[in-house]
């Protein structure tokens, strides 16, 4: 019985490392946790610079944080900076697909952590030999239009072609 | 002062046939000052385009899994189709390095690395990654930067390619493909203007947008990009060519707060058949994997 817990127990360790871990994040600014993902949304509490949140998840440009104190609420997404995990991403919320990809990659003998990495660096951009098959390989991916509005309308996405520029806000 | 105005417009029209004489008579400089007065044509620009895609290609090659490939292609083609530039010939791929980062050449190629893909988390994401380098085609940051470097010979060149279109084993051909080859080495090891860059993601965010994805998706990246460290090698290319994501989220969140863009914020995030496309990635990658396996033993 106890083994059986041990290894439910390191299932979902391993599980939860793998699929999604906690979104874990620090404020950047003091600011007010709000009820809702709207600026006019009543006060929760007030949240000084610095304080470590767990992100539950984003709507539009806003996070739905829980504060170390136990606090529920929203805060603007420009509010806090991610921590960052082990793999070297972020600790967003969703699934951390750079280390199921990697560790999927090493297989079960996991040592080899740098077996097949593909780096791309500055050198290699200064060093490039063109590759005239490569791009003549991508023909075969081209989507025709057609196809593309079948896709967003699956979703479904509607155009908004109305939507203005952005204006270039000087510091 | 009107006189002036009179001398300059004299000026302007005696140079219009002068320079179109001196074309024929005397290459180079004449040439290229009349070029930086003739708009690039759609057919040289993507002839411009195919060489410069096939340097970075050269780099980094695309993945082998078409699945993946086609789903880029068709979620780029949807935004570009909300563009002033829907009739590109639009080219898509995602390239084989672990690294982090995204480019766009002339004529309508965009490439991201499979590293900057496995750290989204939906599709409004990738919109707001591939909005951004649909964007530098639009504004053909690129292209003007790849003119400037070879000092404007390229138009001519491209448009010299065109007309003999004898495919890429003619010498016209290797001659553009040498001068762009070598901008292209040079422009994008060191990276745009600054304000390129975030006129592309201003821009980006808005045919995010125009295509019914959540805006914020781009954001949310660059908060992604924000929390890797800055000096590990999976940032090295993108540090060394961008604004650091901290100052792009400061300029972009200004904008989109200033163009009250908080009403687009439901607007959707599409995770479900996003995660089903990165779910087909891992399990190809491990397939990929096994019988390397074998072999070592």
């Amino acid at each position: 019985m106890s083994r059986w817990l041990g290894l439910c127990a390191i299932l979902l360790i391993l599980g939860a490392v793998h699929a999604a871990a906690v979104a874990t994040a620090q404020t950047v600014v003091a600011g007010n946790l709000t009820s809702g993902p709207y600026s006019d949304a009543s006060v929760v509490a007030a949240v000084p610079n610095g304080a470590a949140v767990t992100v539950i998840e984003r709507q539009g440009g806003w996070y739905h944080v829980k504060t170390a104190a136990g606090q529920d609420g929203w805060l603007p997404m420009t509010a806090i900076r991610y921590n960052s995990t082990t793999s070297g991403t972020a600790a967003a919320p969703g699934t951390d697909w750079a280390s199921l990809f990697s560790s999927g990659r090493e297989g079960s003998g996991g040592s080899t952590a740098t077996t097949g990495v593909r780096g791309l660096n500055t050198g290699d951009i200064a060093n490039a030999k063109p590759d005239i098959q490569a791009v003549q390989s991508l023909d075969k991916y081209q989507a025709k239009p057609e196809q593309a509005k079948a896709f967003a309308a699956k979703v479904p996405l509607k155009a908004n072609p109305k939507i203005g520029w952005l204006p270039e806000v000087k510091p | 002062m009107k006189r002036l105005a009179a001398i300059a417009a004299g000026l302007l029209i005696a140079g219009v046939p002068f320079a179109v004489a001196a074309d024929i008579s005397l290459p180079g400089i004449f040439n290229s000052l009349k070029q930086a007065f003739t708009p690039t044509s759609q057919d040289d620009e993507i002839a411009i385009g195919r060489d410069a895609a096939a340097t970075l290609l050269g780099a980094s090659k695309p993945i082998a899994d078409p699945a993946v490939q086609q789903y880029v292609n068709k979620v780029g083609l949807w935004i570009a189709l909300q563009s002033d530039r829907p009739d590109l010939p639009w080219h898509f791929a995602v390239v084989d390095s672990d690294d982090i980062d995204a480019f766009a050449a002339p004529g309508g190629f965009v490439f991201l690395t499979r590293g900057l893909l496995l750290r989204l988390h939906n599709e409004a994401e990738l919109a707001g990654v591939l909005g951004h380098e649909i964007s530098h085609v639009i504004l053909k940051h690129h292209l003007k930067a790849l003119q400037k470097a070879a000092r404007m010979d390229l138009v001519s060149q491209a448009a010299k390619v065109g007309m003999a279109s004898k495919g890429y084993d003619s010498d016209l051909d290797q001659e553009l493909m040498d001068k762009v080859s070598n901008a292209t080495r040079n422009l994008y090891s060191k990276g745009l203007d600054k304000d390129d860059e975030l006129a592309a993601d201003r821009m980006g965010v808005v045919l995010a947008a125009r295509a019914g994805y959540d805006p914020y998706g781009l954001l949310a990246v660059l908060q992604t990009l924000e929390a890797v460290d800055p000096h590990s090698s999976k940032m090295q290319l993108l540090m060394a060519t961008h604004p650091a994501p901290a100052d792009r989220i400061t300029a972009l969140s200004e904008s989109m707060a200033a163009a009250n863009f908080d009403r687009f914020g439901k607007l959707a995030e599409v995770d479900g058949r996003f995660n089903t496309m990165m779910k087909g990635l891992v399990e190809n990658a491990k397939k990929a994997k096994a019988p390397a396996a074998v072999t070592k033993k």
